[in-house]
Order: C-alpha cells, then sequence, then structure tokens
C-alpha cells in the first residue's frame, strides 16, 4: 500500500490510542479493508483520502461514540480530573483574586497620576497655591527635586506604563478564565 | 428556508433503520452500504458516519460481524448481518415508522 495511506492509518491508530488495543486493530483493519477496496477500483490514493476525511476526525467519530456509551470507570481519568481540579483550586485561590484586585487598581493609578500632577503643574504655573499640592511629586531619595512641569511629563510616562500594567493583568484574568474552562470542558467530553 | 437542516435531521433520525433494513436483506460489509446509501442522496452518509454506528449496533446485538476473506486481489472484508435482537428492533422501529406516516397523512388531512 502507498506510503500515504499508511501514513493515514497510522495516524488514525494513534488518535484510537483510547479504544481497548483487539477494538483499535479491528477499526483499522476495517478502514484498511475499504482503502484497499477503493484501490481495486481504481481509485488514486489523494482521492481515496479526500473521501475519507481527516484521519482525526472520523477517529473522533469513533471516540465519540464509544464515549458516550462507555461510562466506564477509568482511574486514569479520575486522577486527571482531580489533579486538574486540585491546580485550578489552589492556583484559583491566589491568582484570581491578585489579578482581579490589581488590574483595576492599577489602570485607577495610572490615570489618578498624571491627574494629579497636572493640578500640582497648574497651581505652579498660577502660583495658585492650592493646598497639600506639595505632598505630591516625585521624589528620588531627596536629593533631586524636579521642576513640576517636568515632574508632570514624567508623571505621564509612569500613568502610561500603570495602565499598561493594569491592562495586561486584567487580559491575563481573562485568559486563565477561558483557558480553565475550556480545559474542563475538554476533559468531561 | 433552511431546508437542509431538517434533512439532516431525518437522516439522523433515520439512518439506522435503513442501515439494519439493508443488512436484513442481504449480509453487508462497511463499503457496499456506505456505496448503496450514496445512490439516495436523503440518506447518503460518509464513513465517519457509518462505520462508528454499525460498531454501535454491534455493541447492542442488533447486528453481528464476520470477517471474510474474498476472491483473490481484494482485501478482507467484515460482513455485518442481522440478529434475532435486530429483527425486533426493526419490527417495532416499523410500527413506528408506520404510526409517523399515518399521522403525517392525517395531519395533512388526505
Amino acid at each position: 500500500m502507498e506510503k500515504m495511506l499508511n501514513e493515514y492509518l497510522e495516524k488514525m491508530e494513534k488518535y484510537l490510542r483510547p479504544v481497548a488495543v483487539s477494538e483499535r486493530v479491528d477499526i483499522i483493519k476495517e478502514i484498511k479493508s475499504e482503502i484497499q477496496e477503493l484501490q481495486s477500483n481504481g481509485m488514486p490514493a489523494e482521492e481515496i483520502i479526500e473521501r475519507l476525511g481527516n484521519p482525526k476526525d472520523l477517529a473522533k467519530a469513533y471516540l465519540g461514540d464509544l464515549l458516550a456509551k462507555e461510562s466506564r470507570f477509568s482511574w486514569n481519568r479520575f486522577l486527571i480530573v482531580c489533579a486538574f481540579y486540585s491546580v485550578v483550586g489552589f492556583s484559583g485561590m491566589i491568582v484570581i483574586p491578585c489579578l482581579a484586585i490589581i488590574a483595576p487598581v492599577f489602570i485607577f493609578c495610572g490615570i489618578l497620576t498624571p491627574i494629579l500632577m497636572a493640578v500640582k503643574m497648574i497651581s505652579y504655573i498660577f502660583a495658585l497655591g492650592i493646598p497639600y499640592v506639595e505632598n505630591f511629586g516625585i521624589f528620588v531619595g531627596g536629593i533631586v527635586t524636579f521642576n513640576p512641569i517636568v515632574e508632570f511629563i514624567i508623571s505621564l510616562v509612569i500613568g502610561a506604563l500603570l495602565c499598561l500594567v493594569g491592562r495586561g493583568a486584567w487580559k491575563l484574568l481573562v485568559f486563565y478564565c477561558k483557558k480553565i474552562s475550556t480545559t474542563a470542558s475538554n476533559l468531561s467530553i | 428556508m433552511n431546508i437542509d437542516d431538517w434533512k439532516s435531521q431525518i437522516k439522523r433520525g433515520t439512518l439506522e433503520f435503513c442501515i439494519l433494513l439493508m443488512i436484513r436483506q442481504q449480509p453487508s460489509y462497511g463499503y457496499e452500504i456506505i456505496s448503496t446509501l450514496e445512490k439516495y442522496p436523503i440518506i447518503a452518509a460518509k464513513e465517519n458516519t457509518i462505520y462508528p454506528l454499525l460498531r454501535r449496533l454491534l455493541k447492542e446485538e442488533y447486528i453481528t460481524s464476520l470477517w471474510q476473506e474474498s476472491a483473490e486481489g481484494l482485501p478482507p472484508r467484515k460482513y455485518y448481518s442481522i440478529t434475532d435482537k435486530g429483527l425486533e428492533y426493526i419490527a417495532a422501529m416499523s410500527v413506528e415508522w408506520e404510526n409517523l406516516i399515518n399521522v403525517i397523512n392525517e395531519i395533512k388531512g388526505e
């Protein structure tokens, strides 16, 4: 038999791994029988493969029916499900609250920083003497003091960075949740 | 109007019946069943539907299977034949089928 067709059967065999060996052999034998039948009818290998469709899909068609029919208890499966939920439970206790706090707080700070600095700058430029603005500022160990205008420009950069971090945390949170729900649905086929 | 959707639902519901009827006519092998079905677009189905379906019917003991060597140059074929349980199942399905046809005719008012 041609290499292409053999590869097809090998792939199918790989995807059929959850099936018991004797049954798997029988499934492959039956598909092989059809392939040979089609070949003897003069159908080229490409057409045969096109007719049978993706080996993964064909294998899955068997698996779907099998899993729906046989709800046999398997320790392997049980352990995988246990491990999954333990990891998710523990990591979720830390990851989700952390990210859920980090994301909004960072974004809030990112917006607040330039606003406060703008207030200080305006107060400085127009000499308004707004109380407490001297408490805002960029303090580098009390050695260097910046001009409020420079401080405002620096604060814009810092604000942008904080917003980026907040947004990153938010995306990470969404990704984490999505990943968990898809994994969970895959586990309970 | 989406008639294809409805047709595929009919197919899903009746394919099992059709395959069992075909196997009752004469013991058949997978490819033979698929090529016969191909002649009738309303119930035509591909390998990825028929083979798993046959396997399920085997498990439920409506049919049995037997590998048979064929003539020279041809591969061995897995022939499916009907069991007594399968015959009972066909009889029960036939009753329901008649019933459905009658109901539809009655509702249509013919």
